[in-house]
């Protein structure tokens, strides 16, 4: 008997479940397996579909049935927790990782192409593979809020712990802790030149992006004469260039570079003296109203697609009231029906990518194959020279078309080096027309006999490849919104 | 053989009707030598000169991070220069404390080009460049993105409302010349706001990657299945789709790595790979209307350098990336007028760092056959102590005007209210 790939496939899964019951090969918890069932719920699937898509990077196989089981509401609130147990795979290539594990310092004798491969690569299989969904948007947020580029000033070596100590550790936090431990980033003070901010010499860069960017808003309400006054609050705010052991490239405040004379910022006066000059400064920018209202405007647009008055006010209320707690912000940002009525906002080429690899459940070192079509799309990351981070409007994106279905064509054909996809695995050996009727639910959460789901599988359906049948669905101008 | 530049000697000047046949006909051969005698291309090239060419094509460098605009054009004759800028202060051409090669290049008597711009000099002595000075919008925020989004926009700050680009209002406002799929290039990944709210504009890294990679499969085949799903549906994704599958199939027809420029040679960086891909768009005939550039880099706070250095080398690129443009597409520069723009200038004093922060108004330059060239213009507001707004050269010439009369003398726009909407026109005569 002639065995054919498909039935030696299938085998290899029943060998595959078997391993898995013995313990061998696919522990749980890894994300290389499978769920048992990947098939749609019965009933409308949209609501979920964009729920996953909002709160996360979209659904991967089986998560639609799993969210509609939990309900909006549980779900929002385990993924504000961000408990969920990490795959064991996806912790032990993070660990492998020198930008995590080594000082800036030691880094220093990798090369910056290396460094900035690294960084990309953790921030894509976190976001592909952590079950902690909505942390990941947040760290996505906050990365281009507080955007820093890799290639300006050597910031690639140490964006790594900015990565760890001020994104990743407050995305879920309290503003003030952020803003503070992003104001002692040395990746942030170099990347805005606060390095060369000294007395009777000030540099205001650091200063008006805090402002404009960071804090207030360009519209929040200061003068010029304030940039000027929050430099001087932040002359000697710079990183350490003395000795290994003195902790070499470490945050370090230098009394002799600051000014010492009083300041006056947003009408308050700045008397606490030393680095305290900078602490009054961003506690007073971290609980402005300003600040609450760019910040909740800013998580509108980016979580539901457009900042509606009313939107903006729970936000900003929501934030004022728990001293700059985004957890709370979030929580009353993120009603079920906003989240459900909002306009649909296009996917960054970074969005697209994940929730492709998320969709065909692709198995990806999230390394240079990946990240060199990032960059075709437009989205390097941690690349955008300019501190407003990648541009969130739709028409920034609409050149970026060739790039994703090149993207798309390579995926599913395995030409995308360091990422595979089992497409025979996915669609459960269904030969012929019954690939498109599954690619449509996989890929795009619809049933087929949804308008949306019965236009879309009778075009794939038209194609007999199951690869070529996926490569469209990712191409499909439905898939580039989410 | 020199085909494409020759179809501007048939007639000794622009096109006219009487010229138009044999116009069409050395078109079709030059685009024929260009793409290997394909007579498919030739038949898109005919297609797109059937039409009059009734104005220019219209090139935009923006320099991106805020121009020091008193050191790329030096104002040696402002006395005060010299006390606001000790150290980075660019010598005058009469300057003998300084070698020859590190002083300023004569413009006026008044004003100078900085060194590094020197491949410049040629085209402003020539009539065909022309300089702007004390140029800038009226937005004060001195934050790089209101005041590109502002410029950009075509505002004169950012109270107005309106959130379409001034490019693609204007290309809006007019009938398109040709069918083109490609009115309108950015030469880049990222669309530029000055684009953004129009149709028929895209955003290309490189024109030789510009290619559906099929991985083994058809092209063709799969460009059918994505004409397909791209057939219906108005959101800008989709309508971006339909443009980009037009944009596949002129491009095959083209094979943009056999280009060959015929000018100087174009730098080894972005802007220049940019602007040779706009020269071969723009030989190649495909209806071209408006190509956006960017050069970033310009954010200088640190350690700026004089006549060598960081600034110095950012503009010694766009100096050499134009002259090897304006030379690459010759005679057809009378058809083309090339902007370059900043966001803001630089504080008319230098920092301790050996830089400058965030100022006011900047220089502007307008580069073309159809440019009032060799003079600087605009009105000089001085540059002491009293003169200076908040210590920043004072803006006396709104960025509009110029863009505005580009549009109308160039471009052939009679409603540039509607891309400068509040604007009162006041002409500089710097176009003809």
């Amino acid at each position: 008997m002639k065995i054919s790939r498909r039935d030696a496939l299938q085998l290899g899964a029943v060998a595959g479940a078997g391993a898995l019951l013995a313990g061998c090969s696919r522990l749980p918890g890894s994300t290389r397996v499978l769920p048992a069932s990947v098939e749609l719920p019965p009933g409308p699937t949209q609501p979920a579909v964009r729920v996953l898509n909002r709160l996360g990077f979209g659904p991967a196989p089986g998560q639609v049935a799993e969210y509609t089981a939990t309900g909006y509401a549980a779900h929002l609130e385990r993924q504000l927790a961000a408990d969920l147990d990490e795959p064991w795979d996806l912790t032990l290539r993070l660990r492998r990782l020198e930008v995590y594990a080594f000082e800036p310092g030691d880094l220093v004798n990798f090369p910056e192409e290396e460094v900035l491969r690294q960084l990309q690569q953790a921030a894509i299989l976190q976001a592909v593979y952590s079950p902690n969904q909505l942390r990941e948007r947040m760290v996505e947020f906050w990365s281009n809020h507080f955007n820093i580029h890799g290639r300006k000033g050597h910031a690639a070596f140490r964006k790594g712990r900015d990565d760890t100590s001020v994104i990743r550790e407050h995305a879920l936090g309290t503003f003030k802790a952020m803003i503070r431990a992003s104001a002692q980033s040395p990746a942030m003070l170099f990347y805005l030149d606060n390095q060369f901010n000294r007395r009777g010499v000030p540099n205001e860069n650091y200063a008006r992006e805090l402002m404009e960017l960071h804090t207030l808003g360009v519209h929040g309400g200061y003068t010029q004469e304030d940039v000027r006054e929050v430099a001087r609050c932040f002359t000697g705010w710079g990183v350490e260039t003395r000795a290994y052991r003195y902790g070499r490239g470490r945050f370090r405040f230098d009394p002799d570079l600051h000014d010492h004379r009083p300041k006056r910022v947003l009408g308050h006066t700045i008397d606490g003296g030393g680095i305290k000059d900078g602490f009054q400064v961003l506690d007073l920018l971290a609980t402005h109203p300003s600040t609450a209202r760019f910040l909740a405007t800013k998580l509108s647009r980016y979580f539901l697609g457009e900042a509606t008055t009313d939107a903006v006010e729970r936000g900003s209320k929501a934030f004022l009231s728990s001293g700059g707690d985004i957890r709370s912000t979030l929580r009353a940002l993120l009603t079920e029906q906003a989240v459900l009525e909002g306009p649909p906002i296009v996917r960054r080429p970074v969005d697209f990518a994940v929730a492709a690899l998320r969709a065909l459940h692709a198995d990806t070192d999230g390394g240079k194959g990946i990240q060199d079509h990032l960059e075709a799309m437009g989205q390097p990351l941690f690349q955008w020279p300019m501190p407003d981070g990648y541009p969130d409007k739709s028409e920034a994106w609409t050149g970026s078309l060739l790039a994703r279905w090149n993207f798309a064509l390579a995926l599913t054909r395995g030409d995308t080096p360091g990422t595979r996809v089992d497409l025979d695995g996915l669609l459960g050996f269904n030969p012929g027309e019954k690939s498109a009727a599954r690619i449509v639910s996989l890929v795009h959460g619809e049933h087929p006999e949804t308008p949306t789901g019965s236009r879309l599988a009778s075009i794939f359906g038209a194609r007999p490849d199951p690869t070529e049948q996926a490569a469209l669905a990712l191409c499909a101008p439905e898939f580039q919104w989410r | 053989m020199k085909p494409h530049n020759d179809w501007w000697s048939c007639d000794g000047g622009g096109p006219t009707p009487a010229s138009r046949r044999t116009l069409l006909k050395s078109a079709a051969a030059g685009l024929a030598a260009l793409l290997g005698g394909s007579s498919a291309l030739a038949q898109v090239a005919l297609t797109g000169s059937e039409k009059e060419r009734d104005g220019d094509i219209l090139v935009v460098v923006f320099l991106r991070g805020g121009m020091d605009g008193l050191n790329a054009i030096v104002p040696f004759g402002d006395s005060a220069y010299y006390g606001l800028r000790p150290g980075l202060g660019i010598g005058g051409p009469d300057s003998r404390s300084r070698p020859v090669s590190e002083r300023a290049l004569d413009l006026d008597g008044y004003f100078g080009l900085h060194p590094a711009l020197g491949p410049l000099l040629p085209y402003f002595k020539d009539d065909q460049l022309a300089i702007v000075h004390a140029v800038g919008s009226q937005d004060r925020t001195r934050s790089h993105f209101e005041a590109m989004n502002t410029m950009e926009r075509g505002l004169d700050s950012q109270s107005g409302g309106t959130a379409s680009g001034w490019l693609a209002r204007h290309l809006m406002a007019m009938p398109p010349r040709t069918g083109s799929p490609m009115r309108a290039v950015a030469l880049g990944s990222i669309m530029p706001d000055s684009l953004r709210g129009g149709t028929g504009a895209i955003a290309i890294q490189s024109l030789d990657e510009f290619r559906l990679e099929a991985n083994g499969r058809s092209p063709e085949v799969v460009e059918r299945a994505l004409a397909e799903l791209y057939r219906t549906g108005s959101d800008p994704m989709t309508a971006a789709g339909r443009d980009t599958l037009k944009v596949l199939d002129a491009m095959r027809k083209l094979s943009p790595g056999s280009y060959r420029s015929e000018g100087a040679p174009y730098p080894n960086s972005d802007l220049g790979a940019g602007l040779r891909q706009v020269a071969m768009l723009i030989k190649a005939d495909l209806g071209l209307e408006v190509a956006a550039l960017d050069k970033g880099g310009w954010d200088t706070h640190v350690a700026q350098g004089t006549t060598s250095g960081w600034l110095a080398s950012l503009l010694e690129d766009v100096a050499s990336s134009l002259h090897a443009f304006a030379s690459d597409i010759g005679p057809t520069m009378k058809r083309v007028t090339v902007v370059v723009q900043t966001e803001f200038g630089r504080r008319a004093y230098e920092n301790s760092a050996l830089g400058t922060d965030h100022g006011r108004a900047s220089c502007l330059f307008v580069l073309g056959g159809g440019t009032r060239g060799g003079r600087v213009y605009g009105d000089w507001p001085g540059l002491a102590d009293e003169k200076l707004e908040e210590g920043d050269l004072r803006v006396t010439t709104d960025y509009r005007q110029i863009l505005a009369e580009v549009l109308e003398k160039r471009l052939h726009n009679a409603a540039t209210e509607r891309v400068f909407p509040g604007l009162s026109a006041q002409p500089l005569g710097i176009v003809a």
